[in-house]
């Protein structure tokens, strides 16, 4: 049946004259010469993680002293080194990290105080404290260099609901969302629809806009077909049922069916815990953990891993101390985690000190963007957002 | 007041027998000075002719107050789908076509994000400025926006004070709303600075606190002065570029994206000779020979907003807002929700895979339902008019007041010889016209 489309498809569109011109929009209609291209695959996790709760001092007595009611008992963490332990929800990451392919950055935030979730985002997404704000995020300026290099590819892709963050706008294309974990979806895509739907895209000749907006519907049509192709692929690996591993799940799909696509973003939502905290943290990180495992697994298993690196990272960290809910508000610094089979293992910068907290607040000692200019300049080899030293993540 | 010489491009447009009042001019007059055409407006349209359908545009539907006063219950819920779906009524229905045309105008041109404002009030209070002064004097526009407490929080004027001045607001007074890039320099944003320090808001109200004004002198475009805030903004107001960026503002959002620098130069002269009035300078450029060209007709790609305002309208259905406003949203474009300063990019900027693929399904929706089956009533949607009975071309009468070139209207013949019904007939030939790249062009 999708044999049947997909040869209807190529025939059916004439792609040669009028998209020669154009920015083709996907990699569907690129040459697949792009075969082992790195891979980098950013998970937000909105509304400030409680990254004490997450990576737990399990051996600071402040912890403990600061936290009465939210404090997890240090022989129930995953033991990541002496100090540190992984939350007990997350045994399925503390697996991946026993297995070398998970690395924590310590302290990490912007040097700049900001508890506000917008302004800390905007900091985040473009890489800069400057105001007024820039135009383009960094994932958008990575994905311009991409599209420089491999004219008529689709760099990036947002994975979600809401509207593109602005990390992925570029200064020229913004990346196209992906609303549904099933990929682009047509509706109503019947084969007798299809065929009429793309007989009109030729029905004359075209110039101008009417060219741009054919071009336009004639590679998302190859997109979307080429998306339904992928996901109906079996993997053996038991993605968790939950959007997150949805998500995650087209997003491996698309990786080892080589859609061309080398910068991914998805989000995790709902961290913004300042009342009882304990059980709805414990069930996003029991989420987060289980649908990154299954991602990182299956990626081992098609043989994509040693191209494919994901950062988790939050706006900001918690407080230190608990308040008066059983929750926390809004803090400084807090933990990323980067995955991959090529990542140097274990635990990098400078560990939080309890005892030395800044304003309430766990010290910023890692700057996020050493870890991007890693991600940009090691990783992917691209120019990096800003001149901050790369963080040595890479194995 | 100027005499228009019939060679200028702004003279008003006399129809000829070559390029006549037809459906086509009438549905490019409405598409742009409104949201489109409903059933029935055309042909009014052609019986009345062009003077009285421009006049139309400023006409108050029944119950016009109460569409716009209806969102007051609403705004203590605190919920921008309430603002966003009210707006997207008023849009589609229940407005003043051309005010409601130059309110998204402005929300584009002072583009303000309840992102960061996060008080629907004060975003519902900007949008009232934008619909009572939008058609108004420009002067009195952005006096009243400079003042706005929703502009106050977006652009940091909160937080400029004495000693420490935030630049935000002054640089996009110059570079976006009034003045455009190479008519000042950076010393004068830091000068126009430090003459906004002290304005911010208190609750929900502009305040001003002469604690944190700079009383110093200033040196704001080569004069000097101990200026205050008005005082900057007067002197913006005085600068020779402003009439042009306004001008060149109306011609991009009702002409044409690339206006040639001799109609922006003449518009603004009108505009001036105007008292800056918008409203009379858009009367000009609404019955000009430039705006009716046949090559701004469908000459521009549609943004989400009026994409879905003008489907709703075509199709003559009670289409819910917050479904409308969802899909524009979902086309990337949400109201009160502009991703920066600059407002939206347009043109070709709103096409990519993503958007063009919720376009392809969110209008073709609004034919057929989610099971595959045609909506109820598609008969009286595209009924017989001007004696085409057969589907395709009732289709294509409603949706294409211009035309389409032969062979488009031979595949649609094809597409709806191989239904059962003259209901799926009718639904397929629609979701193909609106999932059609020409269908985009407005």
């Amino acid at each position: 049946m999708l044999t049947t489309r997909r040869q209807f498809l190529v025939q059916g569109i004439g792609v040669t004259a009028t998209l020669s011109a154009l920015p083709a929009l996907t990699g569907a209609l690129a040459p697949r010469t792009n075969r082992r291209e790195r891979v980098l695959v950013v998970l937000q996790l909105s509304g400030g993680n409680d990254g004490l709760n997450t990576v737990i001092p399990r051996t600071q007595d402040a912890y403990f002293r600061l936290r009465p009611t939210l404090a997890v008992g240090s022989n129930a963490v995953h033991a990541l080194d002496k100090h540190y332990g992984l939350h007990p929800s997350m045994n399925a990451l503390a697996e991946v990290f026993e297995e070398g392919k998970l690395a924590v950055v310590h302290g990490i935030g912007h040097l700049v105080a900001e508890r506000s979730h917008f302004r800390s985002m905007e900091i985040w997404h473009t890489a800069s404290s400057a105001l007024p704000l820039p135009a383009s995020g960094w994932l958008g300026r990575l994905a311009d260099q991409i599209s420089e290099r491999a004219p008529g590819s689709m760099p990036a892709l947002h994975i979600g609901g809401g509207m593109l963050p602005l990390a992925l706008r570029g200064e020229g294309n913004l990346a196209p969302t992906v609303r549904d974990p099933g990929g682009f979806l047509l509706s109503p895509n019947n084969e007798s629809f299809a065929s009429a739907r793309n007989k009109l895209l030729n029905a004359s000749d075209a110039k101008g806009d009417l060219a741009f907006l054919r071009g336009s519907a004639t590679s998302t049509y190859h997109a979307a077909e080429r998306m339904a192709e992928l996901t109906s692929n079996e993997t053996s690996v038991a993605y968790p049922n939950t959007e997150l591993g949805r998500q995650l799940e087209l997003v491996a799909r698309l990786i080892s069916g080589d859609f061309g696509t080398r910068i991914f973003q998805v989000e995790l939502g709902g961290f913004d815990h300042h009342s009882r905290q304990a059980p709805a943290h414990q069930a996003l990180l029991a989420q987060l953990s289980n649908a990154l495992a299954a991602f990182q697994q299956d990626l081992d298993e098609s043989g994509d891993a040693d191209r494919v690196m994901t950062l988790a990272f939050s706006e900001f960290g918690r407080r230190a101390a608990e308040n008066g809910s059983r929750g926390t508000d809004h803090g400084a610094g807090a933990p990323a985690f980067v995955m991959g089979s090529r990542v140097k293992r274990g635990l990098h910068g400078t560990a939080p000190d309890l005892e030395r907290l800044v304003d309430g607040d766990v010290a910023v000692t890692t700057d996020f963007r050493s870890v991007y200019s890693a991600l940009e300049k090691d990783w992917l080899g691209l120019k990096p957002s800003t001149s901050v030293a790369p963080l040595d993540l890479l194995s | 007041m100027r005499v228009l010489v019939s060679e200028s491009a702004l003279a008003a447009w006399q129809p000829t027998r070559a390029n006549p009042w037809n459906r086509s001019a009438a549905a490019h007059l409405i598409r742009r000075g409104g949201f489109g055409p409903q059933p029935g407006d055309l042909e009014r349209a052609l019986d009345e002719g062009l003077e009285r359908t421009i006049e139309r545009l400023s006409e108050a539907p029944d119950a016009h107050a109460e569409n716009v006063n209806g969102i007051h219950s609403l705004l203590g819920v605190g919920k921008l789908a309430h603002l966003q779906a009210w707006w997207m009524s008023l849009i589609t229905e229940g407005g003043i076509p051309l005010q409601e045309r130059s309110a998204l105008m402005w929300h584009n041109h002072f583009a303000t994000s309840n992102d960061k404002v996060d008080d629907v009030r004060m975003m519902h209070a900007q949008n009232a400025i934008l619909r009572e002064h939008g058609l108004g004097d420009f002067r009195v526009l952005l006096r009243k926006l400079a003042k706005d407490p929703a502009m106050l929080v977006w652009l940091d004027g909160n937080a400029n004070k004495r000693g420490n001045p935030n630049e935000n607001f002054a640089r996009e007074v110059m570079e976006l709303f009034a003045l455009g890039i190479g008519n000042y320099d950076e010393h004068d944003i830091q000068e126009a600075a430090r003459a906004f320090t002290g304005w911010g808001t208190l609750g929900r109200a502009f305040a001003f606190s002469p604690d944190h004004h700079d009383r110093g002198e200033k040196r704001i475009f080569g004069r000097r002065g101990s200026f205050n805030g008005d005082e900057a903004i007067e002197l913006v107001l005085e600068h020779p570029a402003c009439p042009e960026h306004v001008a060149r503002r109306l011609l991009t959002c009702f002409v044409s994206e690339s206006p040639e620098p001799t109609d922006v130069q003449e518009l603004a002269a009108i505009l001036v000779e105007r008292d800056w009035n918008i409203g009379a300078t858009l009367d000009v450029l609404l019955r000009s020979e430039l705006f009716f060209r046949s090559e701004h007709r469908r000459g521009r790609i549609a943004g989400p907003v009026e994409l879905v305002a003008l489907t709703a309208r075509a199709l003559g259905r009670a289409i819910s807002p917050t479904r409308l406003s969802l899909a524009a949203e979902r086309m990337g474009q949400s109201l009160f929700r502009p991703p920066s300063v600059k407002g939206w990019d347009g043109g070709r900027s709103w096409i990519n895979a993503g958007t063009w693929l919720a376009r392809h399904n969110e209008l073709a929706s609004t034919v057929i339902d989610k099971s595959g089956k045609p909506r109820a009533k598609l008969n009286e949607t595209f009924a017989s008019a001007s004696n085409r009975r057969e589907p395709s071309a009732r289709v294509l009468w409603a949706l294409f007041p211009d035309g389409v070139e032969a062979p488009f209207a031979k595949l649609m013949r094809e597409a709806a010889d191989g239904c059962s019904s003259e209901q799926e007939a009718l639904a397929r030939v629609a979701a193909l016209a609106l999932s059609a790249p020409e269908y985009h062009l407005v």
